[in-house]
Order: structure tokens, then sequence, then C-alpha cells
């Protein structure tokens, strides 16, 4: 284990080649629906196993968030109507745990725990924020510092977070507004592109961004993702296994883990403009054999604007201070032959389901399947991060 | 998971982990905590030192800091907060150590001629809320120092 003043990353088998992904699904993905993550988990379930080309008693390994759960293994039976033994972790799901899964997969096959492992997860804090409960700031008024030294004082919830996390980073960095807006247009652009996504037929322009109404100067509307309901699921299996299956695999090459000291008190982190993306890729790009520049798309986490340019940077993309750049100048286009990010259109985008529709579209794209499709796509990469945790997912095709 | 104390968003001056701090605004004296051993500020407020694991004692702080960065809030993310926006809500890195950050209003100024590592000194307010009627907690918030 590696350590320094701001955190830590975990040291990690090396599984390059051991397992893949065969099997995706997504629901719908939408404003407030009126459905629960129940129901969510289940669609999205039963939509992977069937593109994997699987039945509900072949999957025998469940994987769900623990943080936020709702598709467990009496809901798996409840659903299918089946009863076999199944092995479980809440060590799954979407946010950062949706690109360590398949390492926590991997252990359970390699340790015939299980063979095929179903990855669940979904949300509906749209419909369940429209009746007052619910939502990404209630996890974090409970706390007792949080709630007692920072919201009492207006620093709630995450647009202010972030707020003063961009201020202080275009002051570090000389960042303009323009930067933001181009990495916000650019991501609706690869969701008009996408079907599916909830915003595919509203467009946006650097004109709209700049106008936007200001959410906590300097965050406007349009630095900040919507609330949506929606979810996805993938199947994890052994490599050789994967081979004889429905589906190209896609294969898991590395994963990495990292933590900030400071966890989810943001406003005491020591390095403020940065994430433990940091921690994070390192490992995951040596367990890979591979750098930065082999990757041909790349996909983030991104609740604000300023996450995905901190993690481009923290992952090594570029120099701190580049990111927005690099969105000014088309780089992070699905065409740009540089550096495709979130094609799907992201958090920002496409939906706020926190993560799973991400290592969703690096599979569609390394099958070749996806709508913003990239051209000779082999190496894609999903950075999750969740304030006191990151993760990084290095996948590419069977070579 | 909700929140049902009904002073909130109020801070809970009664939690005893969180009162001297409370206790200490009233006074006006802005009180931090400290590690006995390491002699480091620790903040936000531990069971122990993280460091070194001895306890931690309450210590006065001169209340002078600089701005380290801030938002302008526009939305009201809160009910309690709809007849305050905008205001200036910000995080200022104390002068005995800039690596602890207090999170509060920065209060007696417009924010457009804020900037960033400028000196701030603190001053202390009842917060009150429209929300919770009848009450306040006095609090440490901060303005621009006076050259
Ligand atoms: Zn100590």
């Amino acid at each position: 284990m590696t350590r320094s003043a701001w955190g830590h990353a975990v040291s990690l088998d090396d599984i390059n080649g051991k397992v893949a992904i065969v099997g995706i699904g997504e629901t719908e993905y939408t404003k407030v629906s009126g459905r629960s993550v129940t129901e969510i988990g289940a669609k999205a379930a039963e939509r992977a196993i069937e593109d994997a080309g699987l039945q509900p008693t072949d999957i025998d390994g469940l994987a769900y968030s623990g943080a936020f759960p709702g598709f467990g293994v009496p809901e798996f039976h409840d659903h299918f109507g089946t009863s076999h033994d199944m092995w479980t972790t809440p060590w799954g799901g979407g946010m950062a745990w949706a690109g360590t899964v398949p390492y926590v997969a991997a252990r359970a096959i390699a340790n015939r725990e299980a063979s095929y492992i179903l990855n669940v997860f979904g949300v509906a804090w749209a419909s369940e924020r429209a009746q007052m409960t619910g939502g990404p700031g209630e996890v974090h008024a409970t706390q007792t510092a949080k709630q007692n030294l920072e919201v009492p004082f207006g620093w709630f919830p995450q647009p202010v977070y972030f707020a003063t996390i961009m201020r202080r980073y275009m002051h570090e960095h000389s960042t303009s507004r323009e930067e933001f807006g181009a990495l916000a247009v650019t991501l609706r652009e690869h969701a008009n592109l996408t079907p599916g996504s909830v915003f595919h037929a509203k467009s946006l322009t650097m004109q709209q961004y700049l106008d936007a109404p200001m959410l906590a100067d300097p965050l406007c509307l349009y630095d900040s993702c919507p609330i949506s309901d929606g979810g996805g699921a993938f199947i994890v299996t052994s490599a050789e296994r994967a081979r004889d299956l429905k589906q190209a695999p896609v294969i898991v090459l590395g994963v990495g883990e990292g933590y900030s000291a400071t966890g989810t008190n943001w406003s005491q982190q020591r390095e403020f403009t940065k994430t433990p993306q940091i921690f994070s890729s390192p490992g995951a790009f040596a367990m890979a054999g591979l750098g930065p520049s082999d990757v041909d798309v790349l996909c983030c986490y991104d609740p604000f604007t300023v996450v995905s340019l901190m993690q481009i940077e923290d992952m090594r993309f570029c120099e701190p201070g580049e990111a927005g750049q690099l969105a000014l100048q088309g780089h992070l286009r699905f065409d740009s032959g540089r550096l495709p990010y979130n094609t799907h259109g992201g958090l920002l985008s496409h939906a706020y389901v926190l993560g799973i529709a991400h290592c969703i579209e690096l599979v569609k794209q390394l099958r070749g399947s996806a709508s913003a499709q990239v051209e000779d796509c082999r190496v894609g990469v999903y950075g999750g991060y969740t304030g006191h945790m990151a993760s990084t997912l290095v996948l590419g095709t069977d070579r | 998971m909700a929140i049902t104390r009904e002073t909130f968003p109020l801070p809970d001056v009664s939690n005893p982990f969180l009162a001297p701090f409370f206790d200490g605004a009233a006074k006006g004296e802005l009180l931090i905590t400290r590690c006995r051993l390491c002699d480091v500020l620790v903040w936000y407020p531990e069971e122990s030192c993280p460091t070194c694991s001895n306890d931690l004692e309450w210590v006065q702080v001169s209340g002078r800091a600089t701005l380290f960065s801030w938002a302008v809030v526009r939305r009201p993310f809160l009910p309690a907060f709809e007849d305050m926006v905008p205001f200036v809500t910000a995080l200022v890195a104390l002068d005995e150590d800039p690596h602890v950050r207090l999170c509060s209003f920065i209060v007696d100024v417009d924010p457009e001629p804020l900037s960033i590592d400028s000196p701030v000194e603190v001053v202390f307010r009842p917060l009150q809320f429209a929300t919770v009627p009848g009450q306040f907690v006095i609090v440490p918030m901060f303005k621009p120092a006076e050259m």
C-alpha cells in the first residue's frame, strides 16, 4: 500500500485477462417515472441475461450496491421465479464500485464461488425526490460534521461543494467558462447521437451554456447533472467461458482502487482540486500493461464538469489544468481520434445513473455497437469517483 | 435516514462532540481541536488524533484566515435558505494552519470584489432561519480583514 499525505492506493492482485464482461442490460432512462429501484434492477438484469444468451438459473452470483440496495438475491428469485444458491456481494452496483466489481467477481470466480456474476444497479432519485425523500444530498446531511459544521453555513449540497472546487480550480489554472462549456456541449452532442439518453432530443450550444442560470456561482445549470431514474447490469464470467458465449467478450485488463484520506469531507481534502483517481489509475494501467496513450475511449463519472476535467488530468491524459483545452479544441469528441470521452453523454447529458451506463457504453464501444462509435476501438477505461473513493477499470477487446 | 431534528439546519449545539465549538462562539472565541501530543490542529473533530490516537483538546485560534474559495449560492437547496439567497458560503484557511478550512458565510461584502487567498477575519453573529422560528445559534462568520 502506497500512502501519501492525502490518500492511498489499494494494492490488488493481477487479474489481467482472467475475466470478461459477456452481457449488458439497460432500462429506459427517464426523469420522474414512478418506477422503484427493484423494478429497475429486475429489468436491467433480465436484459443483461438475455444479451449474454444465458438463463436466470445460470446466474450464480449477484453483486449489488450496499450503499443503495434494492435488487438483491431475494428480489432476483422473486422476479425470475428461481430458488438456486447464489453467491452475493454488496461491493457492486454503480459509482466507483462499478469499476471494482469486476475485481471482486474475478476473485469469486477464481475461488469457484460463482461462475456467472450479475452486477446490477438502479436508481430512482428522480421519483424519490418528487416525494421529498432520497437524493444525493440526504446521505451527506446525516453525517455529524457536515450536518453541524457545513450545512448550517450553506455549504451544501454537492453543487455547492463543486462550485467551490471549480472556483479554486479556475483560479489555479486560469480556466475559462468556455472550457467547461465545451465539455458540456460535447457531452450533449454525444447524448444527441445516443437514443435512450434523457437529453437525446435536446441540443445545447455554447451560448446557452454561457447564458444559463447559476446554481452556485461559478457553477451553472449545465455544469451539473440532472437527477434521473434508470439502471443497468452487466455479467462477469471467466475469459474461457466467455469465448463460448453469444457476444464478443470484453476482457478486464486492469483494475485500480484509491481513497482520499478525508473521505467525503471535500472541505478538508488537502489537494482540493484533485481526485483520488491519482491513486487509483496507476495500478490499473500497470496491471493492464498499458498507459493513457493506449486508450481509445474514456468514460468518467461526471456529476459536474469540473469532476471530468480533474479526473482526466489525474489519470495523466494531460497535465493539470489542461483538460479544459482538450475539450475546447474538440479532442474529447467521439470522432476526434484523440481522447473520445463519455461517448454516450455521461451523467451530464445521458442519465444520472451513477456510472453503470458508463461501463455499459464502454462494452458497446469495444463490441463496435455504440451509437457514437469510436473507430477501431480496442481499449476503454472507466474512471469511477464517489468522493471518498476512485476506481479505474481498463477493458479491452479479446486479442 | 431523513433528518428529524426540528432545529435543522441550525447546528445541534447539544451534540457533545461539537458543543465546545458553539459554546466558544457564544463567548466570542473561535475554538478548534488540537492533538495534545502532536500539537497539530485536527479538523473536523474526531474521537482521537488520526496520527497518534491521543486525546484532542479544544484550543482558541486567532480568527485570522484567508479566503480559500467560495460559491455564491443562488438556488436555495434547502427550504431554510429560500429567503437568504444569494449568499456567499466559503472555505477559509486558518492562519495558524491553512490545512484547516472552516466553512462559513462571508458577510459585510458584495461577492464581486472578493479574491482568492485574500485575508479575512472572524465575526460572531447569530445564525437564524425562517424555518426555525424564534431560535438562533451564535456562529463564526468571516468578513474581509481590515488592512
Ligand atoms: Zn497526535
